[in-house]
């Protein structure tokens, strides 16, 4: 079981590739056709993707959201989602050709993860971790792409304006709800996260809260992005303000699940 | 007029304190310090000393750190202080609102008023208005003029979402602050068959059995204890079991699982006899029964001494256990070492032995009553954005003008998103698009 998520992982990893070429490819020659493609390669990644994790579910006999390695595959896995749902329910393809160097970003940084299972600690055999986790990989899947949209809107500007652009990529205002709308996602699942988190905490070890570093890195993005949402709320912060303030909760996504781990050990080390 | 709120009706200064207390700027100024606040403190390992932070950064800051409380921030007053800010904030805005948001939710599904307001979106023509509505998935519309308006608002539960969010916020706050204050928490750590009394609580626990269930590779599946909590001034006592992610709940208080450690039985023999045999858990110290200035203190077992001494991880069973030991005679220490398996102490006439190695269980006891208000907070807060993110409050109005209609549409938040939708579905419905601006006769006709 575990030998074939080991070839899937590599397919999907030259697939990321190759749907990262297939999008730049979209961008440099325009050509709808390119785009059309990618979209279709990328929804059958996903699908050998999610095939590739439940294999590892069922090898390891776990959720297979327990260590780097899984986390990072499900993270790359959540990004893929996400961004397919925005390219079609907004009809945006461009979104594909910046969120796909991401995608494989993070596929990569799993490559680089020990792919060893090993057997779970007893506060990690709760049903508790399936509810947490999940929720913690679609959260940061929708913070990726409002990362990603984020630097659409504060791009943008600098790019030709011609037809090729002005059909693909959004008025600033819809592009700016398009990334609201993609932080609210997170938002919801984030704090969802955190939730889930502080009841299965309370279980295992009593406290619901104890100022973990994750649990404290957590608390921050969810903060900055509180701060984002507000911000919006006031004239003159919308667009390219907001945008820069959702690149900087990502960041603290980013430095929540990787920072965290390396810089600052706590209860989550083994995540 | 302005809608009155409880924070609008005192004199100018009150309602300047009041307009700041509850105004945005400064909560976000809050919710960037308490997250830089939360950054920085996490990188400063929390609860050590002044040697511990002078050794690490240096005696200047190590100075700086103690001074500014950092060595235990999420307890210092400045923390608690910018949380308490934050409550006011929160308390501040929902009042201030309150009376506003009604207004606004009035005004918002008032025919009469929704004119006036701002159109997201337009469209015009001569075909069934009604088929808007459907296709936009709101109600009825309700009708005026003898049907020459038309009417519908739906999401209106959305205008709730950011009040029902600080509310959230407030509870979740406010529950966690009471349950730091009235929480009631004790340690507990016993080897099995040792009673322990839990401080002042009045109980004591003891540890019938404690189990380590093992995988097949060896590795730990489950810790699990027995436990029997007693009331001795009632003389009633219950049983129960407490394992990891599954407390016990007996007496008003969860039992947890929380650790374990090592353990052993400490005889002392004097001349050969056999005087006194204590169960000790590693970190305890016992005094010589008939020698009380004489004490025998048990700092830490190491279940495998051998790899310990050539600098290997110890191991999880005891295959070559040593037992560290310190004899302190009139509070001066006398000597320390390693006791392997069979090896004794000579201490003139006395003798000491260890042996019979084996887990102890920490329990962890809880009692907070707020923890439930914790609970109620987050789930509100998640209704809140629930509300406040997917219950987007929209309105559509149509006005017939001889035989065409003009149809307007109004999205609280997301305005260009909406007008998409509008626009597709006024298509799909024989309607023509057309800029809100451009037919201003609106506002005479409704």
């Amino acid at each position: 079981m575990l030998q074939t998520e080991n070839v899937c992982f590599t397919i999907i990893a030259i697939g990321y590739f190759a749907l990262t070429i297939l999008n730049f490819a979209f961008v440099a020659m325009k050509k709808e056709g390119l785009a059309k493609t990618a979209f279709w390669l990328q929804a059958g990644i996903f699908i050998l993707h999610t095939a590739a994790l439940v294999l590892r579910g069922i090898g390891a006999g776990h959720w297979p959201m327990t260590n780097q390695y899984e986390f990072s595959t499900s993270f790359a896995w959540a990004l893929c989602l996400v961004s397919l749902i925005f390219i079609r329910k907004y009809h945006f393809p461009v979104l594909g050709a910046f969120s796909s160097p991401l995608i494989l970003l993070m596929i990569g940084y799993a490559a680089l993860q020990n792919r060893e299972v090993r057997e779970l600690m007893p506060s990690l055999r709760s049903s508790w971790l399936a509810f947490h986790v999940s929720t913690a990989i679609i959260a940061y899947g929708a913070f990726g792409v409002a990362f990603v949209l984020s630097l659409i809107i504060l791009f943008r500007g600098k790019m030709k304006e011609d037809g090729f652009w002005g059909k693909h990529i959004p008025q600033p205002e819809k592009l700016d709800q398009i990334s609201y709308r993609s932080v609210c996602l997170g938002m919801l699942f984030l704090t969802l996260t955190i939730l889930t988190g502080a009841i299965w905490a309370e279980q295992a070890w009593g406290s619901y809260w104890s100022w973990d570093p994750k649990e404290t890195w957590s608390l921050v993005t969810w903060i900055i992005y509180a701060v984002y949402l507000h911000l919006r709320l006031r004239r003159g912060w919308r667009g390219k303000a907001a945008a820069w303030f959702a690149v900087v909760g990502f960041i603290c996504v980013i430095f929540t699940y990787i920072g965290v781990n390396t810089f600052l050990p706590g209860v989550h080390s083994y995540a | 007029m302005h809608p009155r709120s409880p924070l609008h009706t005192g004199n100018t200064f009150m309602k300047k304190i009041g307009k700041f207390l509850s105004s945005m700027p400064f909560a976000i100024a809050l919710l960037v310090l308490l997250a830089a606040a939360c950054a920085l403190c996490s990188t400063i390992q929390q609860g050590l000393g002044y040697d511990a932070y002078a050794a690490q950064y240096g005696e200047r800051t190590a100075g700086l750190i103690l001074a500014l409380r950092l060595d235990d921030a999420f307890h210092s007053w400045w923390f608690i202080a910018l949380s308490g800010f934050l409550c006011l904030n929160l308390i501040c805005c929902n009042l201030l609102r309150l009376p506003a948001l009604l207004q606004r939710i009035r005004a918002f599904r008032s025919p009469e008023k929704t004119a006036a307001g701002k159109t997201d979106a337009a469209a015009k023509g001569t075909g069934d208005p009604g088929k808007i509505f459907s296709a936009l998935r709101l109600p009825k519309p309700t009708e005026k003029n003898q049907g020459a308006c038309l009417f519908a608002a739906s999401n209106l539960p959305g205008f709730w979402g950011a009040w029902i969010c600080h509310l959230g916020i407030l509870l979740l706050i406010l529950g966690f602050a009471l349950g730091q204050i009235c929480m009631k928490q004790y340690t507990v750590y016993a080897l099995p068959g040792q009673t322990k009394e839990m401080e002042d609580s009045g109980l004591c626990v003891t540890v019938d059995d404690f189990r380590v269930e093992r995988t097949e590779q060896g590795t730990v599946r489950q810790y699990t204890a027995a436990l029997t909590v007693s009331d001795p001034k009632t003389g009633t006592q219950q049983s129960t079991q407490a394992s990891v992610n599954a407390p016990a709940n007996v007496y008003g208080y969860k039992f947890f699982q929380n650790s374990i450690g090592w353990g052993a039985d400490v005889k002392v023999l004097k001349n050969g006899e056999e005087l006194q045999k204590e169960a000790l858990c590693a970190g305890e110290f016992f005094a010589v029964k008939d020698k009380p200035e004489l004490v025998i203190y048990f700092p830490a077992f190491y279940p495998d001494a051998d790899s310990r001494e050539q600098g290997m991880s110890d191991s999880t069973e005891p295959v070559n256990p040593g037992y560290l030991y310190q004899v302190y005679y009139q509070g001066q220490i006398l000597g320390m070492n390693v006791l392997r398996a069979g090896e004794e102490l000579t201490i003139d006439e006395y003798t000491v032995l260890f042996e019979n190695p084996r887990h102890y269980t920490l329990i962890v006891a809880k009692q907070d009553r707020f923890t439930i208000l914790v609970l109620l907070g987050g789930l509100i807060l998640l209704a809140g954005l629930v509300l406040a993110f997917w219950m987007v409050p929209r309105k559509v109005w149509a006005i017939r003008e001889n035989e065409r209609w003009l149809i307007y549409g109004r999205c609280l938040k997301n305005g260009a998103l909406f007008r998409e939708t509008f626009e597709k579905a006024a298509k799909e419905s024989g309607f023509e698009p057309c800029l809100p601006e451009e037919d201003n006769r609106k506002e005479e006709n409704m």
